[in-house]
C-alpha cells in the first residue's frame, strides 16, 4: 500500500465522529494547559492518561498527542497577553509578543503565532508522513547492537543539544539512568534497590516521575502570591495582521518550521531549544535586529513556528524507531503500551489503523487548533482569570488521581510526591529535569540491548563495529564527541554561549 | 572561597553515588564481557559521581549559595505536608472524602481563604470530577471505607 492510500486509510479512521471528538478534546485541553502557567504539556498528558483507559489505542493517542501540540498553540496566548510563558517553549514569544501587545497589536501577534503554528504543524506532519514509514522499514533491520549504538548516539546528542550546560545534562541523564535500574533485572531475575517493596520490583514508572518533576515540582516552586492575573483581552476584529506584518512573518515561519522539525528529531527538550534557536537565527538574519525586544514580528513568528514543528518532529523517532526523544514522547509511548501497542518499526505494519489514524488526526488537529485559537482567544483568556489559589489545588488533585489510576498503586503516588520535592530542588539549583526522565526511559532498553549484544558476540565489544548500521551510528557518536572535544581544546564558545550572546544582541 | 549552588548540587550527587555503591554490594557485577545485575548500576553511580565532581570543579559560573531565595519554601512545605496527608488517607477514605479535605486544607490552610467559599468550591469540584470519571470516562475512582 502506497503512502497516499495509507494516508486515506488514516483519514477514514481520523474522520470518524468519535475519533474527531477525542482529537477536539485533546486540542481543547492542550490549549488550556498551554494557556495556564504552571501546568505544562507533560503534566497535562500524564494526568489525563487514566482517562484514556476506557478508550482504544487510536483514540487514546490521538487525544494525548492533541494535548501536546495543542499546548504549543496555547502557550503563546499568556506569553503575548501577560508576558508569562504558559509553558517553557513560549519563553521567547514573551519578549516581542508582549511588546507587540503593548503597542496595541496583541491581536495581530496572536494571529501570527496561531497561523505560524498551523503552517509549521502541518509542514511537520507532511514530512512525518513521508519519512516515518521508510525509516520504520529500515529500522526493521535493527538488532540489539544497532539499538545500543542508536541509544549511545542519542545520549551524546542529548548532551550536545541540551538547554543547560554539558555536565548538568549528563549528571541529570545519569541520575535518570540510575533510577531506571531499579526493579527486577530482566536477564538474571535479581531484585535491585527494591527494599522489599513489591511495587518497586517493576521499576519506577515514568508517569509518577514525570508528574512529580513537572507537575507537583512546578507548583511547589510557584508561590501563589507571585501569580498575578492582569489580562489584556483582544477583540475579534483586532486579530488580523496588516499586509506588512504578514510579509514580515512569512520567511521566519518558513525558517522556523524547517529548523524546528530538524531539532525535533534529536533527543532533548527539542520544542524549547528550537524556539530559542529560531529567535537567535531571526535576530541574526534580520535587517533590523534593533527591533527585536521591541515588538519584532519575526520574534513571534519564528519561535512559535519552530516549537510546533519540533513537537511534530519528535513523533518521528517515537513512531518509527520506538525511541522517545523527550519526556513527553516517553509518556505517549507508555500510553500506547498500556493499550497493548508497542511503538517501533513494527507499528506501521502491525497496527496501520493506529499509525495512520494518528498521523491523519494531526492534520485535522492542526486545523481544529487554528479554528479554536483565533476566534475563541477571548474565552481562553478568561481561564486566566481563575485565581491561582483555587487552580493549583485542583492540579494537585489531578496529579494524585492521574498517577494512582495508572497502576492503582499508592506507592506510585508517594514516588510522585518525592519527585515533586526533587523537582523543586532541581529548579532551585538550575538543573533541568528533562534529561532525567529521558535517562529513566532509556535505561532498561539500553541495558537490555547492550547485554543481548554481548551475548550475541560472546562478550566481544567489536560487534558494534562489525555490523554496518551500528558502525555508522558509532562513527556519528564519535564525530559528535570529537566536535565537543575540539571546541573544548580550542576554548571555543559552544552553541549555548553563542546563543546567549545572540539573544543578548552582542 | 564562596560556596556556590553547583558545589552543593555536585556534592549531593557524589554522596548519592556513594550510597548507591555502598548498597550494591550483594549484586553480582559479572565481567565487562558478561555484565551481571550490578554492573550497570555501579557504572552509572561512578559516572554520576564523576559528573558531580565536574560540576564542583566548574562551579565558579554558578550562583553563590547565599543569593538563592528561599521565601517560597514555607508555602512549599505547607503544600507538601497537606498533600502527603491526603496520600496517606487516600485508600482509607476514598476519593471523595480525601479530595474534599485536600482542596479545603490547601485553600484555607495554605492560602488563608474564606472557609465557606473553600468548602463549596472543594465539594463542587470533587463531585463534578467524580461524576466525570465514573459516568463519562468510565474510570471508577477509589471508594475507601465509606463505599463512595
Amino acid at each position: 500500500m502506497g503512502t497516499l492510500d495509507s494516508l486515506m486509510l488514516g483519514f477514514s479512521v481520523a474522520l470518524q465522529p468519535d475519533v474527531l471528538w477525542y482529537a477536539f478534546l485533546g486540542c481543547l485541553v492542550g490549549t488550556v494547559v498551554g494557556v495556564l502557567p504552571g501546568i505544562g504539556p507533560l503534566s497535562g498528558i500524564s494526568i489525563l492518561l487514566p482517562a484514556t483507559f476506557g478508550l482504544d489505542a487510536t483514540k487514546a493517542v490521538v487525544m494525548l498527542a492533541g494535548i501536546y501540540y495543542g499546548s504549543q498553540y496555547g502557550g503563546s496566548t499568556t506569553s503575548i497577553l501577560m508576558r508569562i510563558p504558559g509553558e517553557a517553549a513560549s519563553v521567547m514569544t514573551c519578549i516581542d509578543g508582549y511588546a507587540m501587545a503593548q503597542k496595541g497589536r496583541a491581536g495581530a501577534a496572536l494571529c501570527i503565532a496561531a497561523v505560524g503554528s498551523w503552517i509549521a504543524g502541518t509542514f511537520g506532519v507532511v514530512v512525518l508522513t513521508l519519512i516515518a514509514p521508510p525509516l520504520a522499514a529500515f529500522a526493521l533491520r535493527f538488532g540489539p547492537p544497532e539499538y545500543t549504538a542508536l541509544l549511545v548516539v542519542g545520549l551524546i546528542f542529548l548532551a550536545y543539544m541540551s538547554s543547560t550546560s554539558l555536565p548538568r545534562t549528563l549528571l541529570m541523564a545519569s541520575f535518570g539512568l540510575m533510577l531506571g535500574t531499579i526493579g527486577i533485572d530482566n536477564m538474571t531475575g535479581h531484585f535491585r534497590y527494591s527494599f522489599d517493596i513489591a511495587e518497586l520490583g517493576d521499576g519506577i514508572g515514568i508517569v509518577p516521575v514525570a508528574v512529580g518533576l513537572f507537575g507537583l515540582g512546578e507548583i511547589l516552586a510557584t508561590p501563589s502570591a507571585s501569580v498575578i492575573g492582569k489580562v489584556i483581552a483582544p477583540k475579534l476584529r483586532e486579530l488580523f495582521p496588516s499586509r506588512e506584518e504578514w510579509r514580515q512573518s512569512a520567511m521566519p515561519i518558513a525558517r522556523g518550521s524547517l529548523l524546528g522539525f530538524l531539532i525535533g528529531l534529536t533527543p532533548g527538550s527539542a520544542h524549547i531549544i528550537s524556539s530559542f534557536l529560531s529567535y537567535a537565527v531571526e535576530r541574526r538574519v534580520s535587517r533590523h535586529p534593533q527591533e527585536f525586544g521591541h515588538g519584532a514580528v519575526a520574534g513571534v513568528a519564528g519561535p512559535e513556528s519552530a516549537n510546533n514543528a519540533a513537537s511534530t518532529g519528535a513523533f518521528v523517532p517515537m513512531l518509527a524507531l520506538g525511541l522517545p526523544t523527550g519526556p513527553i514522547t516517553a509518556v505517549l509511548m507508555a500510553a500506547l503500551m498500556v493499550h497493548g501497542v508497542s511503538p517501533g518499526p513494527g507499528l506501521v505494519n502491525e497496527h496501520p489503523n493506529v499509525f495512520w489514524g494518528f498521523v491523519a488526526s494531526m492534520y485535522v488537529g492542526n486545523v481544529m487548533l487554528l479554528l479554536l485559537n483565533l476566534p475563541l482567544v477571548g474565552v481562553f483568556v478568561n481561564v486566566l482569570r481563575i485565581p491561582y489559589v483555587y487552580l493549583y489545588p485542583l492540579v494537585i488533585m489531578f496529579c494524585v488521581i492521574g498517577v494512582y489510576e495508572v497502576n492503582n498503586s499508592i506507592v506510585d503516588v508517594w514516588i510522585m510526591l518525592i519527585m515533586g520535592v526533587v523537582g523543586y530542588f532541581l529548579r532551585k539549583f538550575g538543573l533541568d529535569p528533562a534529561p532525567l526522565v529521558l535517562g529513566l526511559v532509556i535505561s532498561p532498553i539500553f541495558e537490555m540491548s547492550l547485554r543481548q549484544s554481548l551475548i550475541m558476540s560472546n562478550g566481544n565489544y567489536l560487534i558494534f563495529l562489525q555490523r554496518p548500521i551500528a558502525l555508522v551510528l558509532m562513527s556519528l557518536g564519535a564525530l559528535l564527541l570529537a566536535l565537543a572535544a575540539w571546541s573544548f581544546v580550542r576554548a571555543r564558545k559552544d552553541w549555548r554561549t553563542q546563543l546567549a550572546e545572540a539573544e543578548a544582541g552582542d | 572561597m564562596t560556596l556556590r549552588t553547583d558545589h552543593i548540587a555536585g556534592g549531593v550527587f557524589i554522596a548519592f553515588g556513594t550510597v548507591v555503591l555502598a548498597i550494591s554490594g550483594d549484586l553480582p557485577t559479572g565481567t565487562l564481557s558478561f555484565p551481571g545485575a550490578g554492573m550497570m548500576p555501579k557504572l552509572i553511580a561512578v559516572l554520576m559521581m564523576l559528573f558531580g565532581l565536574l560540576l564542583i570543579l566548574r562551579a565558579h559560573g554558578s550562583k553563590p549559595l547565599a543569593t538563592l531565595r528561599w521565601d517560597d519554601l514555607p508555602h512549599a512545605i505547607r503544600v507538601l505536608a497537606i498533600s502527603a496527608a491526603a496520600i496517606a488517607l487516600y485508600q482509607t477514605l476514598g476519593f471523595i472524602v480525601t479530595m474534599v479535605l485536600l482542596l479545603f486544607a490547601l485553600i484555607v490552610g495554605a492560602e488563608r481563604r474564606h472557609p465557606l467559599h473553600a468548602a463549596l468550591y472543594s465539594l463542587g469540584v470533587v463531585l463534578a470530577t467524580y461524576a466525570l470519571f465514573t459516568y463519562v470516562l468510565k474510570t471508577p475512582l477509589d471508594q475507601g471505607l465509606f463505599g463512595f
